[in-house]
């Protein structure tokens, strides 16, 4: 299980994949990306400081917080605490300088890698304007100062300048965007209503989205995310698909068939939204073309199918039938072809979401009575459960790196979010405000 | 550049743009890269669906990117950090104005209650429900929506399509009963609009039920 977050988690990685293109494109099962590396070691990191570039004192310490958990969260490096390693790191704030050279050797002798440091103030030190952060790289295997970036922005965007260097950093010795600037769609109740909110990933900044005081349900993003779509009830009666349009706020139903229409999910192309909706008697699954308007029915079943999510090439989708009794994972072709069951352990698996890197789904699993968090290869040949304990585990959606889920759980009472490596490792919890908080969706990559 | 392969995995996307392929090369990003792109925006989505119950559908595919990065520079110039990804304020008045028709509970009548994961109408439930029936022979005009609803344990998908399950269990059993089924009209609220919050078999009880409520005004 491991394996998950070392797939691709480095530069060879990446050529591995871009070799895996040509499979791709053949059509291959989404489980070629299966090919890891095992002796994949985090890339120890060690931040040096961000100092007082002439301006409030909260700065700098602040972007240094950000910087250090974005270091943590990538899990591409291993933050090491440079004190602990007898580092001093005073002088480092020049650290282009001649001065930090002792620095740098005593990192590389002490085995870290990376060492980035920086500096942050308003531009105008007298006053309220401006904020400046420098960040720069020492990479101890090169032995030099590889480059740095220099961020102005409102002193609105602090915590995404320190979430943008992270990137920075991720991008450098991966190849990926990193996840530090990607958002976090979901439900938080006001009142009896249960409105859409978006928060950055780390949980901060949450903003909400629609206020029509009824239910607003199972956010997902759209491929290029500008656009949500979830479930919505009109006359708070008919359930319908809506979108809404993060930029404007502008929002309009895209589903309206009568019955339930619910778990709506775009294919990575933006091409297709499949969705389950009981119009024609029982909850069954469709899927719409986007760009000719036509609906296709994907499922004939007297049993309720639901909860559809696409493999990250398109081809397939995993959803829940309760066709043999409670629900169950099955697999088939996006054009409802070659249905096959993929869960066979325990009475209750529900809730499947296909990994961007296709080599696992993840699901809510009932064991010992509770709602727990597992994932299954699509070959089904590999199943592990992630989360433990009392509470309702539900709605799990991987970071689009992979590596890590989010999901809602009742583990310390009212319902908020965490989140948690895909290794079931270092479970984080993101919400703290509100009455309770549910069904989140996290961003495709920027 | 395929927007399929473009989509599957940002991974590769940055890979090929590392290794040279063609299409997905970097392109310069103004202001910071984390403002989104106009381009593409919904295509006159109107508030309404069509007569077919399929609204407009803007483009929602990926358009090659780099991701909004442009790599550790050795003389960095000055990056403009945005405000991150756009998000409109919340307009009440945007929501306000969806209609919402308007229901009353009438305290004649019952709820009925289901067993976990289940939607059979269990003896007492179908006591409650023939008084039900009683009340809607004798109030003849009156329209009844059938609300389902569940605990909180399970998948917030799943109870969508238990609470349907019951909702229409009842609604069937009334129309067994006698009672015209063009005044029911039913509805899932799955475990969304729980009438008790605790976490103990005593409130899940209460949240898994069937509830009646009379339609008001036209």
């Amino acid at each position: 299980m491991t394996q998950v977050k070392l797939i691709g988690a480095w530069f060879g990685g990446v050529l591995l994949i871009a070799g895996a293109v040509g499979i791709l494109e053949s059509g291959a099962a989404d489980v070629f990306l299966e090919a890891t590396r095992p002796d994949f070691q985090k890339i120890s990191l060690g931040v040096a400081g961000i100092q007082n570039g002439g301006g409030p004192d909260w700065l700098g310490g602040r972007i240094e917080e950000v910087l250090k958990k974005d270091v943590k969260r990538s899990l591409v490096f291993d933050l090491v605490d440079l004190a602990s390693l007898g580092i001093k790191t005073p002088d480092i704030g020049n650290g282009m300088g001649a001065g930090s050279k002792a620095v740098f050797k005593q990192a590389a002798e002490k085995g870290v890698s990376v060492l980035v440091w920086g500096k942050a103030g308003l531009k105008e030190a007298d006053k309220e304007a401006d904020v400046n952060m420098e960040g720069f790289v020492y990479d101890s295997g090169s032995d030099e100062v590889v480059g740095g970036k220099r961020y102005a922005g409102s002193p609105s965007v602090v915590r995404l300048m320190a979430h943008r260097f992270a990137d920075e950093l991720v991008f450098r010795y991966t190849g990926e965007p990193g996840i530090a600037r990607t958002k976090i769609a979901y439900v938080a109740e006001q009142g009896t209503a249960r409105e859409l909110f978006v928060m950055d990933y780390d949980g901060y900044d949450a903003r909400q989205l629609t206020a029509d005081g009824f239910l607003n349900l199972m956010p997902q993003w759209s491929p290029d995310r500008r656009f949500l779509v979830f479930t919505a009830y009109r006359n708070r009666n008919t359930q319908d698909i809506d979108m809404i349009e993060l930029a404007t706020g502008k929002r309009w139903t895209v589903i309206s068939l009568g019955g339930l229409n619910i778990t709506p999910a775009l294919s990575p192309d933006g091409n297709f939204l499949a969705f389950a909706s009981s119009h024609e008697g029982n909850s069954e699954l469709y899927r719409l073309d986007t760009r000719t308007k036509a609906i296709q029915r994907l499922t004939v079943n007297p049993s309720g199918d639901l909860s559809p999510s696409w493999s990250p090439n398109g081809r397939e989708l995993v959803f829940v039938s309760d066709r043999g009794g409670g629900p169950q994972l099955f697999l088939m072709g996006s054009d409802g072809s070659n249905v096959r069951r993929l869960t066979f352990e325990g009475d209750y698996n529900a809730a499947p979401v296909w990994s961007p890197r296709g080599n696992w789904i993840a699901y809510v699993c009932r064991t010992h009575k509770e709602y727990k968090l597992c994932v299954i290869s699509p070959d089904g040949q590999k199943r592990m459960q992630l989360t433990t304990g009392p509470g309702v585990d539900d709605s799990p959606s991987w970071s689009p790196d992979g590596r890590h889920l989010v999901f809602s759980s009742t583990a310390d009472g009212k319902s908020h979010i965490y989140m948690i490596d895909a290794d079931g490792k270092d479970i984080e919890r993101l919400t703290f405000q509100g009455t309770h908080n549910s069904a989140p969706s996290w961003s495709p990559a920027s | 550049m395929n927007k399929t392969l473009c989509t599957c995995s940002l991974v590769l996307v940055m890979g090929m743009a590392l290794i040279g392929m063609p299409g997905c090369s970097k392109k310069s990003v103004q202001s910071g890269g984390d403002s989104q792109s106009t381009q593409g925006m919904a295509k006159g989505g109107s508030s309404d669906s069509s007569k077919s119950g399929v609204g407009s559908f803007p483009d929602t595919g990926v358009q090659p990117g780099d991701g909004g990065l442009r790599g550790l520079d050795k003389n960095p110039s000055e990056e403009r950090v945005g405000s991150g990804t756009m998000l409109a304020k919340v307009d009440p008045s945007s929501s306000a104005g969806r209609q919402m028709d308007e229901f009353r509970a009438e305290a004649a009548l019952q709820d009925v209650f289901f067993a976990y994961d289940s939607w059979t109408i269990p003896e007492d439930g179908r006591q409650a429900l023939s008084r039900d029936a009683e009340w809607l022979k004798s109030n003849s005009s009156a329209l009844v929506k059938v609300e389902g609803h569940c605990d909180e344990r399970g998948t917030s998908a799943y109870n969508l399509v238990l609470g349907e399950k019951r909702a229409k269990a009842a609604r069937n059993y009334l129309v067994e009963l006698g009672v015209g089924a063009n005044r029911l009209s039913v509805v899932s609220y799955g475990k969304e609009r729980p009438s008790c919050k605790e976490h103990a078999e005593s409130c899940y009880q209460q949240n898994r039920r069937g509830h009646l409520v009379v339609k008001t005004g036209k």
